[in-house]
């Protein structure tokens, strides 16, 4: 699903943090992407996300080549990314209007992006905040809607920055549980090495 | 803070207030795409916020304006991004008030928008950090000496009563003048150090502030 | 003294369930009546009726107070000055000065016109949620560019104002005073620099967290104003004191 091959990146002060840099995700991957702070891992998202432009090497998604920001319209539509930060991702006033957000983008009617709302609430076990404002939530109840607010675009694949930060155990349980039962394939960086051993079937090591 | 309260104004300096706040918007919207509004909304949340601090002279304090920074990074954009962020002091806090709103975004936002072109003529005369740190000292002097302008204009055009106490206002806020004018050259170098992505987005855009980082 | 968090926002009266269109329509013809309004009986009515309005909301009374009196710092200013320097028949005799019938009752005026316009802004405006009043904007046809500014300002001024305090806490904790000197002042200019700085990165980061989620130049809202009953009972009783408070003001010229 997604091909990355050789890729580098470098950042406009000069310094590089990818160096011929190969992933692939085939269906059903639950990969991991460990490694020290700086080594790029966040970068490889934005790459993925066609945010950064890599100095070279060839970015496949959904086989097909994409090189140009048109390219990436369509991997933006199915590919979920979770950004780092919540309150870069949640920046409308309601938890209701941030998770119908993404799929009104898509073209869906009101009324489907309320049901998708419903659903998703629901999954990520938040029943009854639609109308609670989204920037009083507290760090791990944010973090969980962020997570909403990707699902509800129903992605083919998620990447998750960080997914667990800031999340109390119950929440860890219920993002674990939700990883575990998704038939979607994803990447996930995190600094907790138990956490992730618990919601991936493959490891890839990362180094400065 | 540099408002009027609601009520004092006469109906003919409200209005032309209005007007020229709406006249100077329009000009900015046209300049704004809605890709451009998370910029601009969030720098002008952080000017807000600015404004907000208490800045300590003496045994009291007082609270900065910052439109010379606002308009050298927004340009005309400062028109909108005061209006909005007054609307929402009035909601908030009651600073301003609505009917007096038009007359308090020009006093701030027409200095802002000179300074814009000001700083740009400045900058191209040197380079140094020093050059750049006199260039938003004269900018920052230059913005509030013409927001004091502009309020004691808005008070004398209502009633001639009104003199004595604009002259006042002169007066106090002449330090205000200064610490701004400080505040604001200290800052653009630190700017420049710091991000100066900013600055190249400047000089790239007539209009300040546009992601030239952006894909 | 910062309360970002539209205190007032939070109730149940029948002022906070009003719809924000009547809200938002009523304080801009009652502020606009006020601000060119001459009649002091008129604006003694207009005075009662926003009192009323807040008194209706249930606020806390003392909070309102409390955001009076910052108002009237500047009315102060105006009795210091104007009465004394307003022309017109002495009243009486200061001192130096003479205080002018007219200039007293010039003053009186703006002193009536602000605070009955500061009552009803705090009573219909402060107790709207920030995102009613933004789709009842919307929906009163304000340009949507000027909405959505609205809508990101008052979103991320509390991220922003929290960075704002971890920032300034951890000037304090490396012994920073404020002080009138040269380096209390650059402090604050690096400190607003910084603000600066990281909020443009934020905006960035959001206009790409935006584009992720399928942002293509176009906002969507999903918005639900409905007009109850209660809502045009109201506004009809609002218009109604409305014409009546015109009927004084022009009586005043007729007269």
């Amino acid at each position: 699903m997604i091909d990355l091959r050789n890729i580098s990146y470098q950042y406009e002060n000069g310094e590089e943090v990818l160096n011929n840099f190969n992933l692939a995700l085939k269906p059903g991957d639950k990969i991991g992407l460990v490694g020290p702070n700086g080594s790029g891992k966040t970068t490889l998202f934005k790459i993925i996300m066609g945010l950064l432009t890599p100095k070279q090497g060839e970015v496949i998604i959904f086989d097909q080549k994409r090189e140009k920001e048109e390219d990436f319209v369509e991997v933006r539509e199915r590919v979920g990314f979770l950004f780092q930060d919540s309150d870069d991702l949640l920046f409308c006033p309601t938890v209701e209007e941030d998770l119908a957000f993404g799929p009104l983008n898509l073209g869906k009617s009101k009324e489907e992006a309320k049901r998708i709302v419903n659903e998703t609430l629901d999954i990520i076990g938040m029943k009854g905040f639609e109308k609670k404002v989204s920037h009083r939530l507290s760090g791990g109840q944010k973090r969980m809607i962020a997570f909403g607010a990707v699902l509800a675009m129903q992605p083919e694949v998620l990447l998750l920055d960080e997914p667990f930060s800031g999340l109390d155990e119950e929440a860890v349980e219920k993002m674990v549980d939700i990883l575990n039962n998704t038939d979607k394939s994803y990447l996930v960086v995190s600094h907790n090495e138990d956490l992730i051993d618990k919601v991936t079937n493959k490891l890839y090591y990362m180094n400065e | 803070m540099m408002h009027i309260s609601e009520g004092v104004l006469s109906a003919p300096v409200l209005l032309t207030g209005a007007a020229a706040t709406a006249a100077g918007t329009a000009i900015a919207l046209k300049k704004i795409d809605n890709e451009d509004i998370p910029q601009v909304g969030i720098v002008s949340a952080a000017l807000f916020v600015g404004n907000l601090i208490h800045i300590p002279i003496g045994p009291t304090s007082i609270h900065l304006v910052l439109n010379a920074i606002a308009g050298i990074l927004l340009g005309w954009k400062a028109f909108p991004a005061f209006l909005v962020a007054f609307l929402l002091q009035s909601i908030l806090f009651q600073f301003g008030g609505l009917t007096a709103l038009g007359v308090n975004v020009f006093m701030v936002a027409l200095p802002a928008v000179v300074c814009h072109y000001l700083f740009k003529v400045l900058i191209k005369k040197g380079e140094s950090s020093k050059w750049l740190g006199i260039s938003g000292f004269i900018c920052g002097a230059v913005a509030i000496s013409l927001t004091v302008i502009l309020l004691m204009f808005s008070l004398i055009f209502t009633h001639d009563s009104f003199y004595e106490m604009a002259r006042m206002i002169l007066a106090g806020n002449l330090v205000l003048v200064i610490i701004e004018a400080l505040l604001t050259g200290f800052c653009l170098v630190f700017l420049r150090k710091v991000k100066p992505e900013l600055f190249i987005d400047l000089q790239v855009e007539g209009g300040g502030l546009k992601g030239s980082e952006r894909v | 003294m910062i309360d970002l968090n539209q205190g007032f926002a939070q109730g149940s009266s029948w002022v906070h369930q009003l719809d924000p269109r009547v809200k938002i329509m009523t304080i801009f013809l009652l502020a606009v009546i006020l601000a060119v309004g001459e009649s002091i009986i008129m604006l003694l009515q207009a005075l009662a009726f926003t009192t009323y309005l807040v008194l209706a909301a249930k606020l806390e009374l003392k909070k309102v107070l409390k955001r009076l009196v910052v108002v009237n710092f500047f009315i102060l200013g105006i009795w210091v000055f104007v009465p004394a320097t307003y022309p017109g028949d002495a009243l009486m005799q200061v001192g130096p000065l003479s205080i002018s019938t007219a200039g007293v009752i010039y003053a009186t005026k703006i002193t009536l016109r602000s605070n009955a316009i500061m009552l009803g802004i705090i009573a219909l405006l402060s107790t709207s949620t920030v995102s009613s009043l933004m789709q009842a904007m919307r929906w009163l046809y304000v340009p949507e560019k000027i909405v959505y500014l609205f809508f990101f300002v008052y979103r991320y001024v509390h991220v922003i104002w929290k960075e704002f305090n971890r920032l300034y806490d951890s000037m304090l904790m490396r012994g920073f005073k404020a002080e009138t000197n040269l380096h209390c002042y650059k402090s604050y200019a690096y400190l607003i620099g910084m603000l600066l700085v990281r909020s443009y990165e934020r905006s960035t980061r959001v206009y790409e967290a935006m584009l992720c989620r399928g942002f293509r130049g176009e906002f969507h809202n999903l918005d639900d104003l409905s007009f109850s009953n209660q809502d045009l009972k109201i506004f009809s009783g609002i218009l109604v004191f409305i014409s009546w408070i015109i009927i004084l003001e022009r009586g005043v010229f007729l007269i």
